[in-house]
């Protein structure tokens, strides 16, 4: 069972690599506007004033 | 601080200065009542009406008692973030707070996944047997997991708590924090103990399920703000001003003058009623008036502040200040609306901040009867009655569906000026219209022709539209759009209340008033002094309302009639409103031949002329003294007074006509249509409070007990009270989203 010793602490690693993509995803704008950007595609001629600005 | 203070402070009128701003973290009907009491009570402070649906606080005081800081300090002093409606600032705020609650959730949701996994585990150790260190490893990796999720994920529920605690008031968060914090802590200490039930994936979840109700809450919160509103949002901090010397500079919105040349550009909001300069443009006005499609404006056209501008950058002339214009009025009316909170929501707010205080009171009794009847059930049923209830629903199920009815009018260009006017408006079963500008629109139409001698019909029109082609009184686009034919003529002149003269082939022709154009033949002529109109001329439509005649030397030689015209849709809006099964009537102060022809054309048995706003009054007091609702429709502006007598009243809206308006609703499109539409759904709506009132209370009367009883677990009990208050939510916004 001492297996455990070593999965553990490799799940809490795991969990902290998933919080920590989250957060950059989050901070980097990709949850901001989840109905729009999706029609962006389809839009004649995207002006810059459109999009929305890169993030910070 | 400042930066805040620069964007939500002016000065109001009477001497004293105002401020407005959005309060983060306001969730209930008790935090609302905070803020009004805590700012109330300040020194100098004259009036705060805070709104729950938009969480808008608005604060007016006295400068020589008070000041901005202090205000705004009360408000973080009792737990809220000051974040102001717009700008650049506003909107970072709003957009930080968005993010921290998705990275909240994102943490409570892996941790509660991670944690899952340890659970199941200790789980099937205490079915199977476990070695007692892996078990105490897996509780204290469990334990390393929940501390960030309660620090950071449940830290709002924690500060809330805290400042309901701190300013003696049971908030919503009062027992949430409770359940938390006895769940974790009483899990540290078995731990601690290596003993017993550890309940970190109830933590984990608890925050998880909470945080998702108040995060699509959030969101519905500020979609829900109705079109007029995120209109007025979405105004520009500053504006571009063109000065004398041609060159632009920036101005604040707020010193913004009449008579002011600005520049809009692509895609930007025109701020204030203007005209537009030169060229023309696109616009869409929708936000304004409900029509979906944009339009070509000419220059010298009107353009109504809050349209968007689709074409080229413009120049446009403001013709009103921004305290002033159709928004501004727009934005009073719909603050109106919003700050008073219409009776049924009230109740159900005072229902929801004495039941917080039963719930703590029944979970005490819950721990109390298991701890003498069976001490290991006790905890798991005291937590299970603190998470379990929902206050959240019951104060969220009004609120949340005359929000979204109000959405929903917003989007037809029917603009509810009044918090009750739905639930009213759904009681009506008699609809009074009134007939000038209500039925029929502005614009006159030639009803009659009728020539003397030689002049033919088609000769004296296109003589009369030549002569009319430059004036702007209504009058004149009846005979313009009449006929296509011109004839050369020089020397146009308008004569001010009598009509205009001009030369044809070296001949003085006139067009106006009986005497004005005789006057003509009086100069020729000196016998016939004062020569009466042909007797076949006089005996014109009695109907009629208005006669006008042309003439030359020579004498009258035709007269035409012209009428107001019948909106086109008015026939359909009056089956729309009889289909709903209301009976229609009209009364009107025209001529009773014409209300008779107009009644006879829309099939309305019930109509009544040369009624003063008097008899409309008597009218309407007449049907109710009969028993019935009345909802009167008028033009706005001259039956103020009836319109108030009305159980419901409705206004044509547009223009000068909004700012006096004493009508629940104005149907911005100037369209008959959308009254049948927003009748309907107004009993949409109440019908959808009815049915979420019975569901917040049916669900919290069949939880409580269960969980009293020890029947459900504490991570159940978290979804099912996450999920009534969600669903309440979800079908207002559902509501919105379908059109009747």
């Amino acid at each position: 069972m001492s297996i455990a010793l070593l999965l553990i602490p490799l799940g809490l690693l795991l969990l902290a690599v998933a919080v920590w993509a989250f957060f950059w995803a989050v901070n980097n704008g990709q949850f901001d506007d989840l109905d729009h950007v999706a029609e962006h595609a389809l839009e004649d001629e995207s002006p810059a004033a459109a999009l929305p600005k890169s993030p910070p | 601080m400042s930066q805040v203070a620069a964007h939500l402070h002016w000065h109001g009128a009477r001497g004293l200065e105002q401020a407005e701003f959005f309060a983060e973290g306001m969730h209930c009907a008790n935090c609302a009542r905070s803020i009004r009491a805590g700012v109330g009570a300040l020194p100098g402070v004259r009036q705060v009406d805070v709104n729950l649906t938009t969480a808008r606080v608005s604060v007016s005081w006295d400068p020589d008692r008070a000041r901005l800081g202090t205000v705004l300090d009360a408000v973080e002093d009792l737990g809220f973030h000051a974040v102001p409606l717009n700008g650049t600032a506003g909107s970072e705020a709003r957009h930080a707070a968005r993010r921290g609650m998705q990275k909240r959730i994102g943490l409570a949701g892996l941790a509660a996944m991670q944690m899952s996994m340890y659970t199941v585990g200790l789980y099937a150790g205490a079915w199977s047997g476990i070695d007692p260190w892996i078990e105490q490893l897996l509780r204290v990796t469990a334990m390393l997991i929940a501390v960030p999720v309660l620090l950071y994920s449940g830290a709002p529920f924690l500060a809330g708590a805290w400042h309901d605690l701190r300013r003696r008031s049971l908030g919503m968060d009062v027992p949430v924090a409770a359940a938390l914090l006895l769940a974790f802590i009483a899990s540290v200490l078995d731990t601690w103990r290596n003993s017993g039930q550890v309940y970190f994936d109830s933590v984990a979840m608890f925050v998880f399920f909470l945080l998702v109700g108040r995060y699509v809450e959030m969101n519905v919160r500020r979609s829900s703000l109705n079109a007029g509103e995120a209109l007025v949002r979405s105004l520009p901090a500053t504006v571009t001003r063109l000065r004398d010397d041609g060159r632009s500079e920036r101005v604040p919105l707020q010193q913004l003058n009449a008579g002011d040349r600005l520049v809009v550009p692509l895609g930007a909001v025109i701020p204030v009623d203007s005209t537009l300069e030169r060229g023309s443009t696109l616009v869409d006005e929708s936000l304004v008036t409900g029509e979906a499609l944009p339009v070509t404006r000419a220059a010298g056209a009107r353009l109504p502040g809050g349209a968007i501008n689709m074409g080229a950058a413009c120049t446009v002339r403001a013709s009103a200040d921004a305290r002033h214009s159709t928004l501004a009025s727009m934005a009073a009316l719909i603050e109106r609306a919003q700050a008073e909170r219409p009776p049924q929501a009230q109740a159900a707010d005072r229902a929801a901040a004495h039941f917080v205080f039963w719930i703590v009171l029944l979970a005490a009794a819950t721990a109390v009867f298991w701890y003498w009847f069976d001490p290991a059930r006790a905890f798991p049923a005291t937590l299970a009655v603190l998470v379990v209830t929902c206050p959240c629903a019951l104060s969220l199920a009004t609120p949340a569906a005359l929000a979204a009815a109000t959405t929903r009018l917003a989007r037809r260009g029917v603009l509810v000026t009044r918090a009750d006017a739905l639930e009213r408006l759904a009681a009506i079963d008699t609809v009074v219209l009134d007939k000038t500008g209500t039925l029929t629109n502005a614009r006159m139409q030639l009803a009659d022709v009728r020539c003397v001698g030689a002049l033919p019909r088609s000769a004296a029109l296109a003589l009369a539209a030549s002569l009319e082609q430059r004036s702007a009184h209504p009058l004149a686009a009846a005979f313009i759009g009449a006929t296509t034919d011109r004839v050369a003529i020089t020397d146009l002149r308008e004569h001010a209340g009598h009509g205009i003269e001009g030369i044809v082939d070296g001949a003085t022709w006139r067009i106006g008033k009986s005497d004005w154009v005789a006057q003509l033949r009086a100069r020729t002529d000196p016998a016939a002094a004062r020569p009466a109109a042909p007797a076949a001329l006089t005996n014109a439509d009695p109907d009629a309302d208005d006669c006008i005649w042309l003439g030359s030397a020579a004498g009258h030689a035709a007269a035409f009639s012209v009428a107001d015209t019948l909106r086109p849709d008015a026939r359909a809006a009056v089956a729309r409103l009889r289909s709903l099964g209301l009976e229609v009537r009209i009364a009107s102060g025209d001529r009773r031949a014409t209300i008779a022809r107009v009644a006879a054309e829309l099939g309305i048995a019930a109509a009544e002329g040369r009624m003063d706003p008097q008899a409309k009054l008597g009218l309407i007091r007449r049907l109710q003294a009969q028993g019935r609702h009345v909802l009167m429709v008028g033009d706005g502006i001259n039956d103020g007074p009836v319109l108030a007598a009305a159980h419901a009243s409705c206004a044509m809206g547009g223009g000068a006509a909004l700012a006096h308006a004493a009508a629940d609703l104005l149907l911005m499109n100037e369209s008959l249509v959308g009254l049948a539409g927003a009748v309907q759904t107004a009993r949409g709506a109440t019908g959808l409070v009815r049915a979420n009132l019975r569901w917040a209370l049916g669900y919290n009367l069949c939880a409580v007990p269960l969980a009293a009883a020890g029947l459900v677990s504490p991570w159940l009990a978290a979804l099912g009270m996450s999920a009534s208050s969600l669903y309440v939510v979800e079908r207002a916004r559902r509501f919105a989203r379908t059109d009747a």
